[in-house]
């Protein structure tokens, strides 16, 4: 068993303004976390503090029911591995894994025993004898994996593990960290700015801006119903298309005005309706998924939109997966993902079809998702 | 004339060099050879230089009381820069004031920190016994006392010179990552554990470093006994400089003095050596 609760967390370091804000997160039995945000968001300040290596200014950390902000980082029973591996230069990879459970003083078979069973599941035995400075990045990160498994403990914390691997290296190390959190059956928290890998790697996941948690839920839900714009352009690969406009209510007809006038989306019949007559006369973005946009047209009983307007693309990749076919409209940068044999190309005027009841609408004010 | 600008480029330092340092070191291996008072000629005599220094008593006891100097300020020496750096590492307050404290000493002359500590060690007046009077101890003859007088001169010498090896290892100390620490702190490691698994196999090239320059410098006493002592009592603060200076601007044996200075440059090139083989064997 192991939960760990955060309750009403804040941080302020010592002179410095609140970097964390009142966050409270609840982390279930084996459950794999994800905490994603941009970049000085605070994501290594709360997996700090779950850590103990960073004081709780105020708020309660709860690990399976016991309160432990005061509780020593070794007392804790959690393990850590560090962006940059944090492995000992002057250790082989052996003495690196075995040094914490020296320092329990356990006995040398036993050291010996989860020190080769820790290799095995990681495939780093042939290692165990090399220093880190003899390894590539990729290895160092298995070593320092392993440190953290040897010691069988409750939590595993991850701050930016991948973040120093290239690119094809990461995708399979994605993989295996699915694979070892499944085998371990432990908890663990796992921190990223990268959101494929918190999509591909969380049970939930948390996104975090500017101290504060932005949406709360498992991948699907952050990418099907974002809570707000904040999530709903940092979830996804390519990004959210945004457009910004007004609700304009005319009569019975209820419409979604671009704010250049280039769009008007009619409203009733698509599910957004409802919500959206409460913002009659009121500011709101529309914001639009890539792959809500093609250049086929829809099925006849959805509700679709296709603007007047021909697009004409000013750029295009072919993955041959997938087209993505980028244009602006009303100084936003768009972005169309159609299929891989279109042929669609730049500079030729082409009709688009929008997917309005897959589309979101924001509060302009409050960035909040309409519903 | 192509051929002609790099050398002539170098000649500068090539003629510091042949006056400097070629021409004095073949001169003293010549004059070990030979007898000479500076005023008349010199006067070839074989191997008797050498033949005298092996039974020379008091030559040995020279080396002798140098090393015992080293015994102690050399790890002593290292200790103290140790534990101040470890200390000034923390973001104590006023840390560079303290810094800047340390390192005073190493800028003044030698002359005058031996002078002030003459004064702190005398035996009637000094400071030092007069603390241990007041809290009713026996007074130490620091100077005088055969026993004692190389050990005060080793503490004093350590004090002069501590501040640059502080440096040496702050310098050390803030090489190494601070995640290595918070790594550790996971682990379960005590402040001790940290300092002596992490912190010390770590800056070992550093502390090699300051062990052969402290040695380099400590082969070289000469100001400290020169002033305080002037090699007594019973020539137990004699070193090793100071005898190849008496020898040669007290007596005037030229040709002794070389012969001296070059076996104990020997001497020190092997100190060296054995350690620089012990140090790279720990890395
Ligand atoms: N030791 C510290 N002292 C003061 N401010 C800090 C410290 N560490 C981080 N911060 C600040 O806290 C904020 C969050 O930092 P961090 O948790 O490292 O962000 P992230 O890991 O999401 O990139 C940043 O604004 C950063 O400048
Ligand atoms: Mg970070």
């Amino acid at each position: 068993m192991a939960e760990v609760l955060l309750k009403h967390i804040s941080k302020a370091y010592a002179g410095g303004p609140t970097v964390i804000r009142d966050i409270s997160i609840d982390v279930k039995d084996r459950e794999f976390v994800v905490l994603v945000g941009p970049s000085g968001c605070g994501k290594s300040t709360l997996l700090r503090m779950i850590a103990g290596l960073e004081d709780i200014t105020n708020g309660d950390l709860l690990l399976d029911g016991q309160r432990i902000n005061d509780r020593a980082p070794k007392d804790r029973d959690i393990a850590m591995v560090f962006q940059n591996y944090a492995l000992y230069p002057h250790m082989t990879v052996y003495e690196n894994m075995a040094f914490g459970l020296k320092l329990r003083n356990m006995p040398k078979d036993e050291i010996r025993q989860r020190v080769t069973r820790a290799a095995q599941i990681l495939e780093i035995e042939s290692l165990l004898d090399r220093k880190p400075k003899d390894m590539s990045g990729g290895q160092r990160q298995r070593v320092a994996i392993g440190r953290a498994i040897v010691r069988n403990p409750k939590v595993f914390l991850f701050d930016e593990p991948l973040s120093n691997l290239d690119a094809k290296l990461r995708g399979q190390t994605r993989i295996e960290l699915q694979k070892l959190h499944r085998d371990l059956q432990a908890t663990m928290i796992y921190v990223t700015h990268d959101q494929v890998e918190a999509m591909t790697l969380g049970d939930r996941i948390v996104v975090l801006r500017n101290g504060d948690v932005m949406q709360h839920d498992t991948p699907l839900a952050l990418y099907n119903q974002p809570a707000n714009r904040f999530v709903a352009g940092f979830i996804g690969s390519p990004p959210m298309n945004f457009l910004p406009g007004r609700i304009v209510a005319d009569g019975t007809a209820l419409r979604f005005e671009s704010a250049g006038g280039a769009v008007s989306i009619r409203l009733n019949g698509s599910v957004h309706q409802q919500a959206l007559a409460a913002y009659a006369g009121r500011a709101v973005e529309l914001g639009i998924r890539a792959e809500h946009l093609t250049d086929q047209p829809m099925n006849r009983q959805r509700s679709y939109f296709s603007p007047e307007q021909l697009i004409v693309f000013d750029a295009v990749e072919r993955m041959g997966s997938e087209t993505l076919a980028y244009f602006i409209l009303e100084g936003q940068r768009f972005v169309a993902r159609l299929s891989g044999d279109s042929t669609v190309d730049t500079s030729v005027g082409v009709s688009t079809f929008w997917d309005i009841d897959k589309a979101h609408f924001f509060d302009a004010d409050t960035e909040q998702t309409i519903r | 004339m192509k051929k002609l600008l790099p050398y002539l480029l170098v000649s500068p330092y090539l003629l510091h060099v042949a006056v400097f340092v070629a021409f004095p070191v073949v001169f003293s291996v010549v004059l070990t050879f030979h007898s000479w008072n500076i005023i008349s000629p010199m006067q070839y005599v074989g191997l008797a230089n050498y033949e005298r220094l092996f039974n020379d008593r008091l030559f040995w006891q020279a080396i002798w009381n140098t090393l015992r100097f080293l015994m102690v300020h050399i790890p002593l020496q290292i200790l103290l820069a140790l534990m101040l750096a470890e200390l000034l590492n923390r973001t104590v307050r006023g840390a560079s004031f303290f810094r800047a404290a340390f390192f005073l000493p190493v800028i003044v002359s030698g002359v005058v920190v031996t002078i002030l500590w003459q004064q702190l060690l005398s035996f009637n007046s000094g400071i030092i016994n007069r603390m241990l009077t007041a809290i009713s101890l026996p007074r130490v003859a620091w100077l005088d006392d055969p026993a004692v007088a190389m050990y005060s001169i080793a503490v004093m010498a350590t004090w002069k010179n501590v501040g640059l090896y502080v440096i040496l290892f702050l310098v050390g100390l803030q090489s190494v990552p601070e995640q290595y620490y918070e790594a550790a702190d996971m682990e379960g490691a005590t402040s001790w554990q940290k300092f002596r698994f992490i912190t010390l196999p770590i800056i070992n090239p550093t502390i090699f470093t300051v062990v052969v320059l402290s040695t380099i410098s400590g082969f070289s006493l000469f100001i400290e006994p020169y002033i305080m002592t002037e090699g007594g009592p019973m020539n137990t603060t004699l070193s090793a400089v100071m005898y190849i200076y008496k020898q040669a601007f007290q007596y005037y044996h030229m040709g002794y003095s070389a012969t001296l200075g070059f076996c104990f440059a020997l001497i020190i090139l092997f100190v060296v050596v054995i350690q620089k083989r012990y140090v790279e064997q720990e890395v």
